[in-house]
């Protein structure tokens, strides 16, 4: 396996500019993690109204891993595990975020679109991609549990800080360049279409397979 | 004697715990020949942290994924089977034991799709679709629980008397609408014909084939391993960040229909779910993969 590039943080903006796309990358440090739709909207609310956030992320890390976190018997709050979950579907809120909070790590899984990267770029922040199924190897990195925000929300929809060492491999999948493994990947497939169709074609005839219907 | 509600309780609560804790013996074969073939070394380091990451759940028991997605269970049930009390029952009280026991605890995934609540339990929770099994003497209880990182891209269309090359071009539209979001490499399960809900079904069948087992309908195995290399020429690759593995396999099924006929395609994420069992009138339980 390749090893990772070790990244401690909070990130400076010059760390973030010196990654790129397809670098291995493993954190440690304090991340901020939440796999909730309503947890963007209330971010969103907050940064409008300008009130503060009970956890601050300014020039840092908001991740989209849902986790299962648990107050013990003595009252104090743990994260059983996490795991990545899908980004795309926090697209519309991410671009407010990025700049609102001057991020400089998200991530998850599935990459986020081109307006989001537009927004990173701006910023200086990278997207990480972690690797969906990685609860085990994942949750090996957790330490400790700083703050557990808004216990109103489901449980992996809270707002969550955690102490982490040596959180990955993750995959940089948008740099803060602007470039984007998911936007390569989606131009790439529909730029191949007509040659993987044509495949199809000559496969279809030299298997004789192909039926006529003359109906 | 027959086969009794506690037991179908009990086995269908251990299936779905077991398929969150261990990917199948073949599923972990499949990664390691496509990372020995793998050209991108990304790609290639994914499809190995992948093994270590199946390994080290199955390892410690823990679970592979932390989103345990919906309970949804195939039974197919033999026609010389007795049973002893509720059945439907079973798989719902057998959830329901689950999550009151299971250790990490599970997170509330069941959403009602109206409120988008979401909870432990629901309407129609869990998922069971019942078959029957001529002469057999055994019920066979498939459980592969869905969750929203594959299932959110399965799509069906309708077309009217489709050339197989239309057929193949919209599952690579599928295909390519899905990209890099469904946790590739993904096992993609068609569905041919019949009608709106059977090809649905039969293309969740098909997903659940074995690994390596030949389509016994020569035109669907040649289809199979065409579509296999066109989709794994799209190149997301492994978790979407590019390589040769997108697929793992294609697996299709048919029907024969009228003139309108369905197309059905859906998505297993990489780490293939699922675990079984057949429970017979003797009270014997044999689980497989």
């Amino acid at each position: 396996m390749i090893n990772p590039k070790r990244l401690s943080l909070p990130l400076s903006r010059e760390s973030v500019q010196a990654l790129k796309a397809g670098d291995l990358v493993e954190l440690s440090g304090e991340i901020v993690m939440t796999a909730g739709i309503p947890t963007h909207h209330r971010i969103i609310d907050y940064l409008r109204q300008g009130k503060p956030l009970p956890i601050d992320m300014t020039g840092g890390s908001l991740l989209h891993l849902g986790g299962l976190n648990q107050e013990g018997p003595d009252g104090k709050a743990s994260v059983a595990y996490l795991n990545p979950t899908t980004s795309t579907r926090f697209n519309r809120f991410m671009p407010e975020i990025i700049r609102g909070l001057d991020l400089r790590v998200t991530g998850g899984k599935g990459g986020l679109d081109a307006e989001c990267a537009a927004a990173m770029r701006a910023t200086g922040c990278v997207y990480l991609s972690f690797l969906g199924g990685g609860c085990t190897l994942l949750s090996n990195a957790l330490r400790e549990v700083t703050t557990v925000a808004w216990p109103d929300l489901l449980i992996h929809y809270r707002l969550v800080k955690v102490r982490v060492e040596s959180l990955g491999p993750a995959t940089v999948g948008i740099d803060a360049h602007g470039n984007s493994l998911y936007g390569v990947g989606e131009a790439r497939a529909h730029e191949r279409l007509p040659s993987i169709l044509k495949q199809l074609e000559e496969d279809r005839a030299a298997a004789n397979s192909l039926v006529q219907r003359d109906l | 004697m027959p086969v009794t509600y506690e037991l179908l309780r009990s086995v269908s609560a251990d299936l779905y715990n077991r398929s969150l804790r261990k990917i199948p013996a073949e599923t972990m074969a499949v990664l390691r020949k496509l990372e020995l073939s793998e050209s991108n070394p990304v790609a290639r380091n994914t499809l190995a942290v992948m093994q270590a990451s199946a390994q080290a759940a199955e390892s410690k028991g823990f679970f592979v994924c932390s989103d345990a997605g919906v309970p949804v269970y195939s039974v197919k049930i033999g026609s010389r089977v007795q049973f002893e009390g509720p059945v439907k029952q079973a798989f719902v009280d057998g959830f329901a034991d689950l999550v009151a026991t299971i250790q990490p605890p599970l997170l509330q995934h069941v959403t009602n799709p109206l409120t988008l609540e979401r909870g432990h339990s629901g309407k129609d929770m869990p998922i069971v679709t019942y078959d029957v099994i001529d002469n057999a003497d055994y019920v066979e209880i498939t459980c592969s629980p869905k969750a929203l990182g594959s299932g959110r891209w399965a799509a069906l269309e309708i077309f009217s008397f489709p050339s197989l090359a239309e057929i193949e071009r919209y599952i690579m539209d599928v295909v390519i609408k899905a990209g890099a979001q469904h946790c590739p490499p993904v096992v993609i399960g068609v569905g041919i014909g019949g009608t709106f809900d059977y090809a649905a079904k039969i293309a969740k069948e098909a997903i659940l084939r074995p690994h390596g087992t030949k389509n016994p309908e020569p035109i669907l195995a040649d289809m199979e391993a065409r579509l296999c290399k066109a989709v794994n020429a799209t190149g997301f690759g492994p978790m979407g960040t590019g390589g040769d593995s997108t697929a793992m396999a294609v697996h299709i099924n048919y029907a024969s229909g009228h003139g309108f006929t369905p197309v059905a395609v859906c998505f297993n994420c990489w780490i293939n779910r699922r675990r079984s069992a057949r429970i017979y009138n003797s009270g014997v339980v044999e689980q497989f993969e």
